[in-house]
């Protein structure tokens, strides 16, 4: 828990700085590269500039994409903590709750996520009754976040009942460890 | 527990898991030779008709693509659930009238100058040797099990006066490549053929009405979502209105569709056309529902519902008026299923972790047990005759399918390999023309 909150608060302040960042572009101009003594260079960089106006663009635009990919992979690896439920059940813990309330503080600060919650179940009963209960889960994380003041069509619920285990195994270590919802975050 | 048959319930169970034991001994060298099946004869408490069984005399050597004519006769006389085979090497009369068997199948192939195979095939009273049904069949080599299998059936509608399950076929979710995919096969595990391709999930499969093609559920878009395919392999998405569609069953005398639809955290059945692509709600019901199943005729409709607080089974009209609780042992049960002769239902019910499959008569009484004490036995489905129950069990270590007769005797394996489950027992072929 201690590793959320921390990790939380990292991240949230790194998503809150690149958000800033975004109109601005790279701070070194394109015309002065590292070895700025050699002249020929510089005449050669100044024929390149001029002949790729738009490439310019382009690589601003990728520099942004490879901004988002980043952050996208770290708040998915942040959110990799998933929230439990007890057999049979899509009401949440209280253990769950307090994760929720995290990740609730970090979709309010960050309007640019979108995040798809999915409901899994352990392996126990039909393929069909699971996803159904995997359904319950994924919602009642939605509703959860809905009433702590996130936006609702930021959230995606799916069920994937129980196609999708997160550790093989017919034991009740595996059961715990499967009965969940996952949070899988896009950025726009 | 739901072991409500009572004491001769559970002690024909042991005596039946016994005979499954020995039969199991007994079948292993035979299934190591022909790759795919275990065959347990089991005991059954319906009575089997005796049929002998005699090789087809030859004329030119024929290589059989994987067996014999009178081979092929032998399985499907022991998986019908009607019969029970008395093979011999030659006519016999004395061994068929200690076996009491009446009557008995046999015939000719002959290798003609064009490849193919010539099968006349014949059904004979033992004691006169008259003929009561002869047919012939003029086939390619791979087609030859094909031909055996529509004899059979023949043989059963001479003998019964019903249409036999030896040329219908199974549609199961087989894990190829660690993807679930879609598979179909002849109903005894032969001629196996993949029909999805797609990398994600397929499962679910359900034959189309008059077996023109396989409804199932795909997550290619990362949700469950119907789709309908061909043989042929053409896709079409179903019902897009919805974002999280599963559970379909198709009306045997309309073809349309019943399914559930997630929407808001809340599972519902809707009743849709597929061609049209409209639906509206089936039931209005506060509670969760899965697992639609219609009745022979498509008067009635099962479903599971939770609204009890554990799933249970449920029986409603076709109009998803006068909703009726069937059952009400066991906190689990799910997946009920109609039988085509229209007295019994088949469901699964989970106990202890374990799954198992049961049938109870329409009122929800008579509940019998059909399988126990062998790792979890789940999603049964009726051969079109009724006779049998093909389910998927993990009694071996892995997933496979099995089929069974409907009093639980008979347990046979169809399939091996990867994991094999959720399988489907399509509808009755027509009668198919050799060219």
């Amino acid at each position: 828990m201690l590793r959320w909150s921390l990790m939380l608060a990292a991240v949230g302040l790194l998503a809150w700085g690149c958000s800033k960042d975004k109109p601005e572009t790279d701070p070194n101009p394109k015309t002065a590269p590292e070895q700025p003594a050699d002249s020929t260079l510089n005449l050669d960089a100044l024929v390149a500039d001029t002949l790729s106006a738009d490439s310019l663009a382009r690589l601003e635009a990728e520099r942004l994409e490879a901004e988002r990919a980043r952050l996208e992979e770290m708040i998915n690896r942040i959110m990799l903590d998933d929230v439990y439920f007890d057999y049979d059940r899509s009401e949440l813990t209280e253990k769950a709750k307090v994760l929720l309330a995290q990740v609730a503080e970090i979709l309010i600060n960050e309007n640019r996520f979108v995040v798809i919650i999915e409901g899994h179940t352990d392996a126990r009963g039909t393929e069909d009754y699971n996803i159904s209960l995997g359904a319950r889960r994924s919602m009642a994380v939605r509703e959860f976040l809905i009433a702590y003041g996130v936006d609702g069509r930021r959230l995606v619920p799916v069920s994937y009942g129980k196609e999708r285990p997160k550790v093989q195994g017919t034991d009740e270590s595996a059961y715990s460890m499967n009965r969940r919802a996952h949070f899988r975050v896009t950025i726009e | 527990m739901p072991a409500q048959g009572g004491h001769d319930n559970v002690t024909m169970n042991k005596i039946k898991l016994l005979f499954v034991m020995l039969a199991w001994a007994v079948a292993m060298p035979a299934m190591a030779a022909i790759d795919t099946i275990a065959v347990d004869v089991g005991i059954s408490v319906f009575k089997l008709m005796p049929i002998g069984i005699v090789p087809f005399e030859e004329e030119g050597k024929i290589k059989w693509t994987n067996e014999a004519p009178h081979l092929i006769l032998k399985r499907d006389a022991n998986l019908s659930g009607r019969f029970e085979a008395v093979p011999s090497d030659k006519f016999d009369l004395v061994l068929f009238s200690k076996k009491r068997a009446r009557q008995y199948v046999s015939g000719t192939a002959t290798k003609l100058s064009n490849g193919k195979i010539k099968l006349d095939c014949y059904l004979y009273a033992a004691e006169t040797k008259d003929v009561l049904l002869g047919e012939s069949y003029t086939v390619k080599p791979h087609e030859v099990r094909q031909a055996v299998h529509a004899f059979f059936d023949k043989v059963v509608y001479r003998l019964f006066g019903e249409r036999g399950v030896a040329s219908t076929k199974l549609a199961y979710v087989s894990k190829i490549d660690g993807v679930k995919q879609v598979v179909i096969s002849d109903y005894d595990g032969f001629s196996r053929r993949q029909i999805t391709r797609d990398s994600s999930i397929n499962m679910m499969p359900v034959w189309q009405k008059d077996n023109k093609g396989l409804v199932y559920v795909n997550f290619r878009h990362n949700r469950p979502n119907l789709y309908a395919i061909s043989f042929g392999g053409k896709e079409t998405p179903l019902f897009t209105q919805f974002s999280q569609t599963f559970s379909p069953a198709v009306n045997p005398k309309t073809g349309e569709l019943l399914f559930s639809v997630t929407d808001n955290g809340k599972t519902e059945i809707y009743r849709g056309d597929m061609k049209k692509g409209s639906a509206q709600k089936f039931l209005h019901l506060k509670s969760n529902q899965v697992s639609p199943s219609w009745s022979p005729f498509a008067s009635e409709v099962l479903f599971t519902s939770d609204r009890g607080g554990s799933p249970q089974v449920y029986a409603v009209g076709n109009d998803g008026t006068d909703v009726r609780r069937i059952t009400y042992m066991g906190h689990y049960n799910e997946r009920a299923s109609w039988s085509p002769e229209g007295d019994r239902i088949v469901y699964t019910s989970m106990d202890d972790g374990k799954m198992n499959i049961y049938t109870c008569a329409l009122d929800g009484t008579d509940i019998t047990q059909l399988t126990s004490n062998a790792g979890n036995n789940e999603h049964p489905t009726w051969s079109p005759d009724g006779k049998l129950i093909a389910f998927a069990s993990d009694r071996g270590g892995n997933y496979q399918i099995y089929i069974m007769r409907k009093d639980g005797s008979g347990v046979t394996r169809i399939t091996n390999g990867a994991e094999n489950t959720s399988p489907t027992w399509s509808w009755f072929f027509g009668e198919k023309k050799f060219k």
